[in-house]
């Protein structure tokens, strides 16, 4: 990957960037999160909160655009999203034939 | 974001509001997520199950209300939220708004009320399809005719969820549902394209997946003036997934987690069309029941004037009209009162429908309680027919109040028909005094001796004087003539308050012939 040429005003590129927020008692586990993030970087976690059931979890907290999906698909207001402002991609990875389906 | 940090100020606003401190707030802390403002944090967490789609609803609707607040001045006290009965229902409990949670099927009609009593409101009816399309079914299509300012959010899990899964009025065909074991034999409803023959103004569909553009959906319907109706699809995790295909999807991990399973399939199956015609909306399943296209957007928004509107034009126009009859009553002629005493007198009008009996028997009240400031009672009776079957009215007259409005033994009797003549003349008082047209009544050879009888060829007269329509008048100047009971300026003054302007002169020229001949025969 590293051998792709960096576009030159990558400085420039600025992405959304929002920092999630979970509430970890109020989840019930329905997945919605999970299986709807544009940039699947939410999982099930390994711990369970007090009802029982497996929040979700963030894999890499630089991922998330800001989109605030997760936060209206929440039935349970469980997940909301704080504008983190706006960042410059580390790299500008070249899409993948398929992603677009994803 | 400093909600988690505000979350006391928010307690103790609400204890303000409700006048006391909720002791015991469950396992639900209030005040860390910005939707929280809008929640009633007391009532949560909410009663809906893993993977119900209502919970995706009432985020849609209240992110809509925070944009309509933030972006265009929106007082949310002015916002209300009914509900009726069912897992939909919940919600007017949920939403720190002013709601109402109303009986089974009849969030609407509450709805009405409450936009009549106070259109500054912004009205908004969240239930299920049961509620909406099932038991008020009525009231939904009548609120969409009149175009009544409501928005009406009708959230369709196909079915009945929170009595256990019921087969509903938006089942599909051959679907399963908890008493349709062997598939649903009915074909359900297509709620956009009942809400738009109906009448509704603004008309969406989308299912809970779709939830940015329900939200944006949302904030145009709670906007647009006139009836908006929004179908949200939304997944029943627990009752309808169960015995359908949607929520059996391929779970790797085997969680059982129908809604989310029903959420993917919705995804599969739900196609976008921006302006496609209500009537092709509806949602399309093969034989298993199993749906196969959900087609979802905006499918009307029309300006058309609402409910509001179109009172608020009638009532100028009726003003005016009040306004016309108000002066005609004020500007009455005064004509002197009676000053001779009268006994009770009772008069019977009987005839055919058409023929004006009762505006006859009105007219004789008229002049005899307003201009001749006597007592006067008027009654009427009449079969279904309002032409061609027996009419008949009563007048009571006299000097002191009248303490029986109906004739007990007639004194005098106007009849017009033969009819008439066989049903009423037996119960006429000895010595009574009839009125006939000679010309529509023939007397039968054993006519009573013991009554004076009158005839004038009344229907005749009118139609020498150009219609036949004034042949009552005529009876009723010959009548006066005879019985005297009320003076002839009186009689005159109602006739001409009585009958059509354009008539008038015609109707006083027949009256004066009819009391002229009354008085040649009398003498």
């Amino acid at each position: 990957m590293s051998y792709w040429r960096q576009p030159l005003d990558r400085k420039r590129i600025q992405v959304a960037h929002g920092i999630v927020h979970i509430i970890d008692d109020r989840c019930k586990g329905c997945g919605f999160c999970i299986e709807f993030c544009p940039q699947n970087y939410l999982i099930i976690s390994e711990r369970s909160n007090s009802k029982g059931y497996h929040p979700p979890e963030i894999i890499d907290d630089q991922q998330c655009v800001n989109c605030g999906l997760c936060a209206l698909l929440c039935p349970d207001f469980a997940i909301y999203i704080e504008d983190g402002g706006t960042r410059s991609p580390d790299k500008v990875s070249p899409i993948q034939k398929g992603d677009a389906n994803q | 974001m400093t909600k988690q940090s505000n979350g006391t100020m928010l307690r103790s606003e609400r204890a303000r509001i409700l006048g006391y401190e909720p002791l015991d707030e469950g396992d639900w802390v209030t005040g860390l997520h910005p939707m929280d403002d809008l929640l009633r944090g007391e009532r949560l967490p909410h009663i809906w199950c893993q993977g119900c789609g209502l919970g995706t609803a009432l985020t849609t609707f209240i992110g809509a209300l925070q944009w309509l607040e933030k972006n265009q001045d929106w007082d949310l006290d002015k916002v209300s939220a009914v509900s009726g009965i069912g897992c939909t229902g919940r919600i007017a409990g949920y939403v720190r708004l002013d709601s109402f949670h109303t009986t089974h099927g009849r969030a609407i009609p509450f709805a009405t009320g409450l936009k009549l009593a106070n259109p500054e409101l912004k009205v908004v009816v969240l239930s299920g399809d049961g509620d909406i399309a099932g038991i008020g079914g009525n009231h939904f299509i009548h609120a969409a005719r009149r175009n009544l300012d409501i928005t009406v959010v009708c959230v369709n899990n196909f079915n009945y969820g929170m009595t256990g899964g019921q087969v509903g009025p938006t089942t599909p065909h051959e679907a399963r549902a908890v008493t349709a074991q062997y598939g649903n034999f009915e074909y359900p409803f297509n709620l956009p394209y009942l809400a738009a023959a109906s009448g509704a103004s603004f008309v969406a569909r989308w299912t809970v997946l779709h939830a940015r553009q329900l939200e944006w959906t949302l904030r145009r319907a709670l906007a647009h003036p006139g009836f908006s109706f929004v179908e949200v699809i939304a997944p029943c995790s627990t009752a309808y997934a169960r015995w359908n295909r949607e929520g059996r999807g391929l779970d790797e991990q085997n969680l059982g987690r129908r809604g989310l399973e029903t959420m993917k399939y919705y995804q599969q199956v739900g196609r976008t069309v921006t302006d496609a015609h209500p009537k092709d909306v509806d949602i399309k399943f093969n034989a298993k029941g199993e749906i196969t296209e959900i087609i979802e957007g905006e499918f009307l928004d029309e300006a058309k004037p609402d409910l509001k509107a179109a009172m608020d034009q009638r009532d100028e126009h009726a003003e005016k009209i009040w306004l016309a009859e108000k002066d005609a009553v004020d500007n009455r002629t005064e004509i002197p009162a009676r000053k001779d005493h009268i006994q009770r007198a009772e008069v019977k009008l009987g005839g055919f429908g058409g023929q004006g009996i009762i505006s006859a028997g009105r007219i004789i009240g008229v002049a005899a309680a307003i201009y001749d400031k006597l007592e006067a009672c008027f009654t009427q009776s009449y079969g279904p027919e309002a032409r061609g079957g027996a009419a008949g009215s009563q007048v009571v007259i006299s000097s002191d109040p009248i303490h029986h409005p109906h004739p007990v033994e007639p004194t005098s009797m106007i009849i017009l028909s033969q009819g008439a003549y066989t049903k009423y003349v037996p119960s006429l008082a000895p010595g009574g005094v009839l009125v006939i047209d000679d010309s529509l009544v023939e007397l039968p050879d054993d006519h009573r001796t013991d009554i004076d009888t009158y005839g004038i060829p009344a229907t005749k007269i009118a139609e020498e004087a150009g219609t036949s329509k004034a042949a009552n008048t005529v009876m009723l100047g010959f009548w006066t003539a005879i019985v005297g009971v009320v003076s002839r300026e009186a009689m005159r003054q109602a006739v001409a308050e009585s009958v059509p302007a354009k008539t008038i002169e015609l109707n006083l020229k027949v009256f004066d012939i009819g009391f002229e001949h009354g008085e040649k025969i009398k003498t």
